[in-house]
């Protein structure tokens, strides 16, 4: 009981540090939204002069003394109004709405077929441990998850993208179309995805498939697994009913834990594919030092990891008995 | 990294019949629970099987792992090695059972759920420990499972591995009674693996000995246990304090420093007699010949060039009379008696029972009416064994009748040495000092100067003693020896003794009247009274259940206690009766 209450007081303290770091970063970088306030979205051609910047700062409560901007930042959260991008004029909250979903997809699509695809690699190569296929896997995937992302990206974009034209070379979406069916529309932001969806996996494979194998070759010594082997049990009841249920409860905690990495992998991803996620938002709004839009993705990234945290201690008290 | 094979098990062969209940002794490490594996067929792909493991007619070894599947657990069960990683942390108890009985049994899966319950009943543990997970049990708990797991498909033979191991003694006797009752009701074949021999004496009615992964002895588990054949047999049930309460534990002796065998040599099994650097009896064949499983007595089997642990000392039909006044002293009645390399054999008696006289007889002083004694299987004829190293020495009730006064202590103790002529002086007198340390005397100039008739009677008791001990006897005979001594002294030399034996493998027979100080030494007891020889065996037997009326008569005034508490004593090490060896002529030949 008392160890939930730690864990809660432990997820509320780590919220309150990262918005409180989320609202202090920004101020600290150099420049300030007015250098690039803008008329159309995405052409800088207007410099505003002091008065204007003045008059605007005060609108928007940033000449007020830190602590005053601190309180009302905190006050405006609770009541989900993360605030007006100066720079989209539009909300903070829509504009990371809109794009979110994109980065959400590309970003559990490819946990999921890592994980998984990684599982099983790692599984069978622990399983045949030295030979043929062990080795091939493990020279292949761990040479693989030592290319960032982009890279990857880049080289995927231009041999499957440019060079065989398979693919498109950029958007989430064909625009500009009126689809017939949602089969139709969903048949093409697979085909978008596609590319971006396995830069991402290529480079988490390795992680996932060396996590797996280690782990699987650490069960298949313990002594339970004799247990399981001399009870006469069928095959697939000690692969999975005895050594993956232990096996997989390390991939599971990083699976969940990795999102972070992942999602730092998505920005650049996203960048090279044009893929209109968060990613290629956060980049944009960095670009044009938009505060307060930055401030909203940072709380959106901190609590898409801080709830996977969540889920994953959940989950690993349910797969691993010995824990709690 | 270099590789290299460990033969775990060599050359065994069991053989298991319907209902039959068989032992496998061992110490740690001597391929015990590789056996068991090796039988079920759960050894690595490293580890190598040669041979056959018959079930039924069928060899199990040819078997692919799918066509062996049905023989584990539904024919062939195993308790495994209790250890915290034998049952999988995250499956619950009750999931682990279950899935053996939907596994090989017809039950329905609802049906099966009951019998998971009634299984965790019947091995004294509650339906609500189903849902517990492994690391939620006690190590009693988890034995319990390990238990009703392999019960649960009524096996026609079950393998414990250590079904005891590190339980308190409550849980110890609770498990092992029901197993015990199972196996009555349901008449599987039983094959403990142990060390503990207080399990494997209630559980089993055959024991196999196992040393170095090699059969080194066989038979029937009372007589194996009361008698062992086999030094490292004997080690064990000396080291077991279940086995005989009172008597102090000897660990067997580690390899002695001696050993010229690399371990490789001595794993590679043509080194000889897998005990050799252990044993106190061996001879030059043990370096060479690897001794193979002979028969040495009914029913039993030992591995051992020398046919077993060999009598050093025998004496059969030994009569004699003494006439006093005239009349006729019969002293000595059709005596027989026997003591074994490296045993500590007892004689007990009354005053005047004999057993002075009897002495005398089996070291040649005396000379009887009638009678054969041998010493290693020579005719004891005088002095002849006990005028050499490695012979019979006897030390005499009576210090101060034993030794010359007049002689200096060394010159007393180092007098035999002198008669041999065989060292030199400056060896004589390392020898003397040897001894005084031993005993428990000063070894300075001065005091191996002085001569004996100013010494005390305890201290001339223990100059006797070191002048027999620098003949480096093969078997000391001690008459009474702690009469002389206060109680700490006789403390210290009958440890002194006990540990020299253990060490040197030099056997003692001691001739007392005090049951205390015979208990805590014996390994057998021969009782006299009135000249006969009225009973005779393990220490364990004479002192709990004697047979004879004044055996009981003798112990009952001594430990009123120990008579009425009869009742828990294993039977099967209770039942023994005097044993006869029969051996084997090739072997003794060859000895
Ligand atoms: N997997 C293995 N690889 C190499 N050597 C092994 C292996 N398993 C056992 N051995 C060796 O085989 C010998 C016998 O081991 P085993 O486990 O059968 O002993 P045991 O008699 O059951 O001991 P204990 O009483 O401690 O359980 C030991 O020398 C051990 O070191
Ligand atoms: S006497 Fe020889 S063969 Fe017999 S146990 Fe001793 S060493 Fe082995
Ligand atoms: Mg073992």
């Amino acid at each position: 009981m008392s160890r939930t209450i730690y864990k809660i007081a432990e997820y509320v303290l780590t919220f309150f540090f990262i918005i409180t770091l989320n609202f202090f970063l920004p101020r600290f970088m150099p420049g300030d939204p007015f250098t690039f306030l803008s008329s159309d979205a995405g052409d800088v051609t207007v410099t505003c002069s002091q008065a204007q910047i003045d008059r605007y700062k005060s609108y928007y409560g940033l000449d007020l003394p830190l602590k005053d901007q601190y309180l009302h930042y905190i006050g405006n959260l609770f009541t989900g109004d993360i605030g007006y991008s100066i720079y989209y004029n539009d909300d903070v909250v829509r504009i990371i709405g809109n794009r979110a979903c994109w980065t959400v997809m590309l970003v559990v699509v490819s946990l999921i077929l890592s994980g998984i695809i990684g599982t099983i690699i790692g599984s069978l190569s622990a399983w045949f441990r030295g030979r043929l296929f062990d080795r091939a896997a493990y020279l292949f995937l761990v040479g693989f998850s030592e290319i960032p992302a982009f890279l990857t990206g880049l080289v995927l974009l231009f041999v499957g993208g440019a060079w065989l034209g398979w693919f498109p070379l950029s958007g989430g979406i064909r625009p500009f179309t009126e689809f017939s069916s949602v089969i139709s529309r969903t048949a093409d932001i697979i085909h978008h995805a596609i590319l971006p969806v396995l830069a991402m996996v290529l480079t988490r494979l390795g992680d996932f498939y060396l996590l797996s194998r280690s782990s699987m070759l650490t069960v298949l010594s313990r002594d339970y697994m004799r247990t399981a082997k001399g009870k006469g049990l069928s095959k697939p009841r000690i692969l999975f009913g005895h050594a993956l249920r232990n096996a997989a409860i390390p991939v599971v905690t990083r699976l969940f834990l990795s999102l972070g990495t992942i999602f730092g992998g998505a920005v650049l991803v996203e960048n090279v594919f044009n893929y209109p996620g968060i990613g290629r938002l956060m980049r944009e709004a960095v670009m044009v030092r938009d505060y307060v839009l930055i401030q909203g993705i940072f709380i959106f990234v901190a609590l898409s990891v801080l709830s996977m945290n969540l889920i994953a201690d959940i989950l690993i008290r349910k797969m691993d008995p010995r824990i709690g | 990294m270099g590789s290299y094979t460990i033969p775990a098990v060599q050359d065994m062969s069991i053989r298991l019949t319907k209902a039959m209940r068989l032992g496998i002794v061992g110490e740690s490490g001597s391929g015990k629970t590789t056996l068991a594996l090796a039988i079920m067929g759960l050894l690595e792909k490293r580890a190598s099987v040669n041979g056959s493991i018959r079930f039924a007619g069928t060899d199990l070894q040819q078997l692919s792992e799918k066509q062996r599947n049905p023989y584990r657990w539904s024919r062939i069960a195993l308790v495994f090695q209790n250890s915290l990683d034998v049952l999988n942390p995250v499956l619950t108890v009750h999931e682990q059972i279950w899935e053996c009985l939907v596994r090989h049994t017809t039950l329905a899966r609802a049906d099966a759920h009951e019998t998971v319950v009634s299984l965790l009943e019947s091995v004294g543990m509650a339906a609500e420990h189903g849902p517990y997970y492994p690391h939620q049990l006690s190590g009693g708990m988890r034995q319990r499972v390990l238990l009703a797991m392999a019960l649960s498909c009524d096996p026609e033979v079950l393998i414990l591995d250590e079904p005891t191991n590190a339980l308190d003694a409550v849980t110890k006797t609770d498990i092992i009674n029901r197993i015990a009752r199972i196996q009555q009701e349901k008449q599987f074949g039983l094959i403990v693996i142990s060390h503990e021999l207080q399990t494997i004496a209630r559980l089993t009615s055959r024991i196999s000995v196992m040393y170095r992964g090699r059969i080194v002895e066989e038979g029937p588990t009372g007589t194996m246990l009361s008698l062992p054949l086999h030094p490292y047999t004997r080690g064990l049930v000396h080291a077991s304090p279940d086995i005989n309460p009172w008597r102090d534990m000897w660990g067997i002796p580690e390899e002695s420093e001696t050993s010229e065998f690399s371990e490789s040599s001595e794993f590679s099994g043509n080194g000889g007699c897998p005990f050799v650097s252990r044993c106190c009896q061996k001879t030059d064949i043990c370096q060479t010949r690897v001794p193979s499983l002979e028969p040495a007595a009914p029913e039993r089997r030992v591995a051992c060039n020398r046919g077993g642990i060999v009598t050093l000392l025998q004496g059969t039909g030994i009569h004699k009379h003494f006439g006093v006044n005239g009349t006729s002293v019969r002293a000595c009645q059709d005596c027989c008696i026997r003591v074994r390399s490296g045993e500590a054999a007892v004689l007990i008696g009354e005053s005047g029972s004999g057993k002075t006289t009897l002495a005398n007889i089996l070291s040649g002083i005396l000379n009887p009416d009638r009678g054969d004694i041998r010493f290693n299987g020579e005719p004891v004829v005088r002095s002849r064994a006990s005028r050499r190293k490695k012979g019979m020495q006897i030390i005499f009730q009576d210090p101060y009748s034993a030794i010359n006064a007049n002689l200096g202590v060394e010159q007393a103790i180092r007098e035999p040495l002198d008669i041999l002529g065989q060292d030199l002086p400056e060896h004589k007198t390392a020898s003397v000092i040897r001894a005084l340390q031993q005993v428990g005397l000063p070894v300075d100039d001065h005091f191996r100067r002085r001569k004996c008739h100013t010494l005390s009677g305890g201290q001339r008791q223990r100059i006797a003693i070191a002048r027999a001990l620098v003949m480096d006897p093969a078997i000391l005979i001690a008459d009474e020896i702690s009469a002389m001594l206060d109680p700490s002294t006789q403390a210290n030399i009958l440890r002194l003794l006990k540990g020299l034996q253990n060490h040197h493998g030099f056997a003692m027979l001691y001739i007392t009247h005090d049951l205390a100080v015979a208990q805590k030494i014996a390994d057998w007891v021969y009782v006299m009274n009135h000249g006969k020889i009225v009973e005779q065996g393990d220490a364990r037997q004479i002192f709990t259940n004697p047979a004879h009326p004044y055996t009981r008569k003798l112990v009952g005034q001594h430990f009123p206690e120990i008579t009425r508490k009869t009742g828990d004593i294993p039977s099967s090490c209770v039942k023994n009766k005097p044993y006869v060896i029969t051996r084997n002529p090739a072997l003794a030949k060859a000895a």
